[in-house]
């Protein structure tokens, strides 16, 4: 079945006037000027990804497969906006930088009540387990170990300011395709908030869905042998206290889901994600 | 000499969990301090155990010993002279134990040097005081026989740390530069255990180590055995200075980080209790040592402090503070960041008297780029 729902006239990319580039030579995003809170605003790169290889019908079969409904996006079209999302930043000359980024494509089938839904129970029930399933698939010597204990029900809720509202009311329009970029290293959260402000309206924090489904997609995205990858918060979610995340992490070659609380700290080995959606 | 660190809860026997009971009834407050770790943790507060370096006699001269430079037989070697700056006294370590209780710290290591060669290590130990603090001492064995295993656990030790640094006995000795090592360590073993010590066998990974059948059996042996093996990476410090070919990449730990899911066998970085800390300096450990400075973890010869002129909870404050040392990190500082490792090898390149001091190793001005 083909997908029906388009997108591309969705959320124009809007004017930022002082910012004449918006993300460095590696993807990064140049931390604002205005932001107060913890951000390293030099780095050396210590903590990164490998980029995943691109392959779309590999990333499609693997969603298609773990995570239930997806089935109903064509390759095709998955495909087609991902493409089309790529177009729109390659026009814009402040965003060019943004596809040196280490970048995975995805997608998510319709979730109508999206927005009342119980995100943590979701994942719960079934983003983690997709992901687990996923990263078994590409992995069987390995493993995907979840350490949080007691589940997510009603831990989880939409940070204000990070824009990940636009995931879910998206969502429960139809099918959406969208792009994961590891732009955000070494922001503390609150930073990774704060920076959503001075990026064009296209781009959100990357919170629960969005990044199962990359995981899901690409399991690889945190593997790495010849050094650390990041670890990456789900920064686009607030969790059930103050100052206290979720996020993904490699341990060896496994790959691990936890809660920490992170005190609204930078540190070179955490990151976040940026979504853009076509 | 080596560090240490707790068992992780998955590695947890039934006779393991048994002696966490029995802690809390013979020692309450301590069970209780050990409780609320995660609770600090939850609230950003740190709890780390602190290793006490009273002494640096030893009794053997190990080929990746990182308290080797400390010692005033390589003093008396590379200078002509021992160490001549003011030693802990029994009063400072009664000091810094009412300090560290006061800041919820609950785990002291006596360690050195060989802690069993100490005339006064029951004093040490009742200076610290074990109705409130869970004391853990390390030891090459030697000493360790079913008298000794007895009187040090009736004193208030409650754990041992036995070096044994390969399952080959010749290579053991070799490593070790002392015969009939390998043959004490056996027999501190069963003495640790029949005297009913909590006991952790500890042993130095060297590069490609992880990936030989030796290292695999002795996985297996401490696993069958029902003790933890505690993995030390081998880090460019100390004797280790005249061996980089020691140094680890991150295969090595990652290897280790799979025997894990099989073997009771865990190193500084692996979960435990529920907490990921990650590189464990200051989080999860710091050094104290004969010279009353506190270092951030057994294997970094740079001071965040003197205990004589800095509180304990300052001298806390400034590891956290640091951006090398606080933050959340996966890898080890000194073992596997080849930056750190630079700025670490150059700084003490040609000092005489270690840790170098606050100020002069790390400092406030510290910066993760930039720095050289």
């Amino acid at each position: 079945m083909t997908m029906t729902v388009t997108n591309e006239e969705r959320s124009p990319m809007t004017q930022i006037q002082d910012a004449p580039f918006l993300f460095d030579d590696h993807g990064r995003c140049v931390p604002a000027a205005e932001i107060t809170a913890a951000v390293h605003r030099t780095v050396r790169r210590r903590f990164l990804c490998t980029q995943p290889e691109w392959d779309y019908a590999a990333i499609h079969g693997r969603i298609s497969r773990h995570l239930p409904g997806a089935a109903a996006v064509s390759l095709e079209d998955f495909q087609r906006r991902v493409v089309a999302i790529q177009a729109r930043l390659s026009a814009d000359p402040r965003l060019n930088d943004a596809a040196k980024a280490v970048a995975v494509p995805f997608f998510l089938p319709a979730l109508p009540d999206a927005v009342h839904r119980d995100i943590g129970t979701e994942l719960d029930d079934h983003f983690l387990p997709a992901v687990h399933a996923a990263y078994r698939d590409k992995f069987p010597h390995y493993s995907f170990v979840n350490h949080h204990k007691g589940g997510l029900a009603g831990r989880l809720s939409v940070a204000p300011g990070g824009r990940h509202e636009v995931l879910l009311q998206a969502l429960q329009q139809g099918a959406v395709v969208g792009v994961l970029l590891v732009s955000l290293s070494e922001y503390s959260v609150p930073a990774a908030i704060g920076q959503i402000a001075a990026l064009p309206e296209d781009f959100a924090l990357a919170g629960g869905y969005d990044l199962c489904a990359a995981m899901i997609g690409s399991p690889d995205l945190l593997m790495r042998t010849d050094g650390y990858p990041p670890l990456l918060w789900m920064s686009g979610l607030a969790g059930e206290a103050a100052k206290v995340g979720y996020h993904f992490e490699a341990y060896g070659y496994n790959l691990t889901f936890n809660r920490r609380v992170h005190l609204d700290q930078a540190a070179e080995y955490w990151a976040s994600s940026l979504v853009i959606l076509g | 000499m080596t560090t240490i660190i707790d068992i992780p809860e998955s590695g947890l026997s039934e006779a393991e969990r048994a002696k966490r009971a029995g802690l809390a009834q013979r020692k309450p407050y301590v069970a209780a301090k050990l409780a609320k770790v995660l609770e600090m943790e939850e609230r950003g507060e740190i709890s780390p155990i602190i290793r006490l370096e009273k002494s640096y006699l030893c009794n053997f001269q190990c080929t990746h010993c990182s308290a080797e430079y400390y010692m005033d037989r390589h003093l008396q070697k590379t200078i002509g002279t021992a160490d001549e700056r003011p030693k802990i006294s029994l009063d400072d370590i009664r000091k810094l134990s009412r300090e560290a209780d006061e800041l919820g710290l609950a785990r002291f290591v006596i360690t050195g040097g060989e802690p069993l060669v100490m005339r006064d290590f029951d004093e040490v130990v009742a200076a610290i005081d074990p109705e409130k603090h869970y004391i853990i001492t390390d030891t090459n064995g030697w000493f360790l026989d079913d008298q000794r295993a007895r009187h040090i656990k009736s004193i208030g030790v409650e754990k041992v740390q036995l070096s044994l640094d390969s399952f080959i006995e010749e290579q053991h000795d070799a490593f070790r530069n002392k015969p009939g090592s390998y043959k004490r360590v056996i027999r501190a073993i069963h003495a640790a255990l029949d005297a009913d010590l909590n006991l952790l066998l500890s042993t130095v990974l060297v590069k490609g180590r992880a990936k030989t059948q030796e290292f695999l059996d002795m996985c297996k042996f401490a696993t069958d055995l029902g003790v933890g093996l505690y993995v030390s990476y081998a880090k460019p410090t100390g004797s280790c200075t005249e061996h980089p070919e020691f140094v680890i990449d991150k295969e090595d730990a990652d290897i280790v980080r799979e025997l894990e899911k099989e073997y009771n066998v865990f190193t500084h970085m692996t979960p435990s209790y529920g907490s990921f800390k990650g590189c464990i300096t200051v989080k999860g450990i710091i050094t104290v040592t004969s010279t009353f400075e506190v270092t951030p973890c057994p294997y970094i010869d740079f001071s965040l402090g003197n205990l004589r002129e800095t509180s304990l909870s300052e001298v806390l404050g400034r590891g956290m503070r640091n951006p090398w040392l606080g933050p959340h990190r996966p890898d080890c500082l000194i073992g596997e960041d080849p930056d750190f490792i630079k700025i670490h090898t150059e700084k003490t390149a040609g000092a005489t008297h270690l840790p170098l001091p606050w100020g002069q190793g790390f400092s406030e001005e510290d910066s993760l780029v930039g720095q050289s």
